[in-house]
């Protein structure tokens, strides 16, 4: 009797241990086309760029003297790669909060039922559809030193003019006002998603009961919408670090540095300079920055979302 | 949620089909000249039908870095030079600025996808030695005795080291001084007589700006916060770049830009600047030239090749000018801007020949001649100014002629003949910083001293990974 259930049991364990395997077969199947993705355009590049970091690059771009922790170092005590986390720090304060609240503040308004409200939503939306890259150079115009409506508009109301893209101080803002006017039409629309979202029924009780429209806003509007909320700042958040293209168009890093942000720091340094060592340790600092800032946002920003 | 969920996917639809059209638009200057490729090579079958027997055609491609009117005058030479003769075909490829044609010749260069011909600017001549992947154009002049002595003696100069003529000089240009002329007689000046020392520019900037409340309505010199004018005004007072004979004599190992002719080029910036009368337009060759246009600033520095157009466009008289230098020391002359055709080497025997006719063919006055008076760069070629073309564009726009004569009298020097190094870019970009810094108040020794600083920490960087 005991044989008999021993043998069972084992055989138990073996059509287990079967179905285990071609369960994980079927898995990986599935799984296949994401991976071979993920490996090709995302693991290999970081893995070169972490092998790159320990090396200084010679003319053709070969790794050729290995250099342990030299890049690191370097970076971490040069002046200039201060000024770039000191630039995307600043950056990313100025653009995210303000983006966010000027989004929210929209979705809000157009989340209101009128006639014609359509047109408004198109209008705030629309900066979604233009490329980085348009929406840089139409700026570029708008900020030029001797020709820029922004300029003509100041001094014609008696004000003095101010070097928009040229003094280090207003650099960074000039660049943060375009990046927030373009991020606008995507965090709107996302935002007014999620108002739209929103039960009815929970504004007609607050109406019964006789609620302020900003007590509403509180108490229904925000928690309700904070899945959504959370979602546009985490975005937006990554967006701002990884800014790249205004950079390029409006300042090239410029005056000073003062908008020499990270990525724009790595670019110079692998394509101008073409010291990949030193762009891709910048890039692996860059990384750990993000990852270290997203883990902390969904460990202390995600407590005070609420899920339906 | 749903509606939530089909909102996002139309986002993800909108900006994937909006990648989409951005890719198409990246295209479209690609499909463009593979058309014009199809049109030379249509034009080039007409030929082979009409002459019936030749054999089949070296195909030579051609990497060029022009845009707008260069490229349009490029592809007419390089049309006139298939329809010659019926040996070769060169495909004229456009690929960007400067920087992305290097960039992608880092990617093939050394096999055989690599270009017969890639035209490199000026500062990268130490990286394109350096790299291996070149042909120095010099063995082909030596096989073949090919007369260099008919080109101009100062751009050769600058593209021989070690007594080896590495690449075929090809558009080139200089620093000039262009000011405004009705400002001139309006503040008292003389046009006919402009500013020729960092002095005098000081003086002359006093009485051209001109003062609204705060707001300055016009300055009286600009300089654009662009590496290659300090290097110009440091060379026109005999300084150097880097040491070593600014790495002509060996390997340049330190930056001495920092030294006195550098000192007072950033003191005349510091000293204007503080007084009012030097305009900051930032580092855009466009923003710099609409300020000029619009008569914001009375005199800027610009390169040769921007003389025809400003010349053109400006709703007033324009003067052109030698830079200036300080009186403390003499004039030099200037250096040689722009780029050069770099041949390649790993491909075939016959298409490097193809591209060498082809150099050979841009050497000649007509192809020079017309090169000049399209774009404004120099004629390699001297003879080219004698052709009547030149000498009918000359009469119209007599400002072109100082450029040219600037260029001649300029004494071959270490200075002049311009630095060699291969982090080039980097140290340009360092000046830069300190140009800003120093318009911002820094002390100028001291912004210097950074710069100089820096750029001998690449130069050692690189000197170390290319050992």
């Amino acid at each position: 009797m005991k044989s008999t259930a021993e043998i069972q049991e084992k055989s138990i364990n073996k059509i287990d241990l079967k179905w285990r395997f071609i369960h994980w077969r079927s898995a990986i199947l599935y799984l296949l086309p994401s991976i071979i993705l993920f490996s090709v355009f995302l693991f290999y590049p970081l893995g070169k760029t972490l092998y790159l970091s320990f090396f200084l690059t010679d003319q053709q771009g070969n790794a050729n003297v290995f250099v342990g922790l030299e890049n690191f170092q370097y970076i971490l005590q040069a002046e200039s790669f201060h000024k770039s986390i000191k630039a995307t720090i600043l950056f990313v304060l100025y653009t995210v909060p303000t983006g966010v609240i000027i989004s929210l503040f929209l979705a809000l308004l157009a989340n209101e039922k009128i006639r014609g409200v359509g047109i408004f939503r198109t209008i705030y939306s629309s900066t979604m559809g233009i490329s980085v890259a348009a929406s840089a150079v139409v700026w570029l115009f708008i900020f030029h030193p001797s020709m820029g409506i922004l300029n003509q508009l100041i001094t014609s109301i008696g004000g003095t003019s101010i070097d928009w893209l040229l003094h280090p101080d207003w650099a960074l803002v000039s660049v943060s006002i375009t990046t927030i006017w373009m991020n606008i039409g995507f965090s709107f629309l996302i935002l007014l998603g999620g108002l739209q979202n929103i039960d009815d029924h929970l504004y007609e009780s607050a109406k019964i009961s006789g609620a302020s429209y900003f007590y509403q806003l509180r108490r229904i509007t925000i928690p309700m919408l904070s899945p959504t909320l959370f979602f546009v700042i985490t975005v937006s958040l990554i967006n701002a670090f990884q800014t790249f293209g205004q950079v390029d168009i409006l300042t090239q890093g410029g005056p000073s540095e003062s908008t020499n942000l990270i990525v724009y720091s790595i670019y110079r340094e692998a394509f101008v300079n073409y010291q990949f060592g030193t762009a891709s340790a910048q890039s692996i600092f860059l990384f750990i920055c993000i990852l270290i800032v997203t883990i902390l946002q969904f460990k202390f920003g995600e407590r005070k979302v609420h899920y339906q | 949620m749903k509606k939530l969920l089909l909102l996002f996917l139309t986002v993800c639809l909108l900006v994937f089909i909006s990648a989409c059209s951005n890719d198409a638009e990246g295209e479209e200057p690609e499909e463009d000249t593979s058309g014009e490729e199809q049109q030379t090579d249509d034009s080039s079958e007409n030929e082979d039908t009409n002459e019936e027997a030749t054999d089949e055609k070296v195909e030579a491609v051609f990497w060029h870095a022009m845009s707008g009117g260069g490229q349009e005058s490029i592809e007419a030479i390089v049309d006139n030079f298939n329809q010659s003769q019926d040996q070769y075909t060169i495909i004229p490829e456009f690929q960007g600025s400067y920087e992305e044609a290097l960039t992608k010749f880092r990617s093939v260069g050394g096999t055989e996808d690599a270009p017969a011909i890639i035209q490199t600017f000026e500062v990268g001549t130490k990286y394109m030695i350096d790299s291996g992947f070149i042909e120095p154009v010099q063995s082909f002049i030596d096989q073949e005795g090919y007369d260099i002595n008919q080109l101009e003696e100062n751009i050769l100069n600058y593209y021989t080291v070690d007594d080896q003529l590495y690449s075929m000089p090809f558009n080139s240009s200089t620093p000039v001084m262009l000011y405004n002329k009705d400002a001139f007689e309006e503040a008292g000046l003389d046009p006919e007589n402009p500013p020729q020392t960092f002095e005098e520019i000081k003086e002359a900037a006093e009485k051209l700006t001109v003062k609204d409340g705060d707001n300055t309505e016009r300055y009286g010199f600009s300089i654009l916060n662009y590496g290659w004018f300090i290097e110009e005004l440091i060379a026109t007072q005999g300084g150097l770049f880097v040491n070593n004979d600014n790495g002509r004599s060996e390997e340049a190992t330190e930056a001495v830009f920092n030294g006195e002719e550098g000192l007072r080029v950033f003191q005349l910036i510091d000293e204007m600047n503080k007084a009012g009368t030097y305009g900051n337009f930032g580092s855009n060759w466009d923003d710099i030239r609409a300020a000029f246009q619009t008569e914001n600033t009375a005199m800027y520095l610009d390169s040769s090749a921007g003389v025809a157009g400003t010349v053109e466009n400006a709703p007033f008289e324009v003067g052109v000018a030698y830079i200036p230098y300080s009186e403390e020391a003499e004039r030099n002359g200037v250096i040689i801007g722009g780029a050069s055709l770099w041949m390649s080497n790993g491909i075939e025997e016959e298409k490097q020949q193809a591209a060498w006719e082809f150099m050979k063919f841009l050497q000649t006055p007509e192809s020079q001649a017309k090169w000049h008076i399209d774009t404004g760069y120099f004629a390699i070629n001297p003879a080219a100014y004698d052709e009547e073309i030149v000498q009918e564009r000359w009469e119209e726009f007599p400002q072109l002629k100082v450029t040219v004569d600037q260029l001649q009298e300029t004494k071959p020097s270490y200075a002049t003949q311009g630095a060699l190094i291969s982090v080039f870019p980097e140290a340009r970009q360092q000046v830069v910083t300190a140009m800003e810094n120093v318009l911002q108040g820094t002390d100028p020794q001291e912004a210097l001293d950074q710069a100089a600083e820096e750029t001998n920490r690449v130069m050692e960087q690189a000197n170390r990974a290319n050992e």
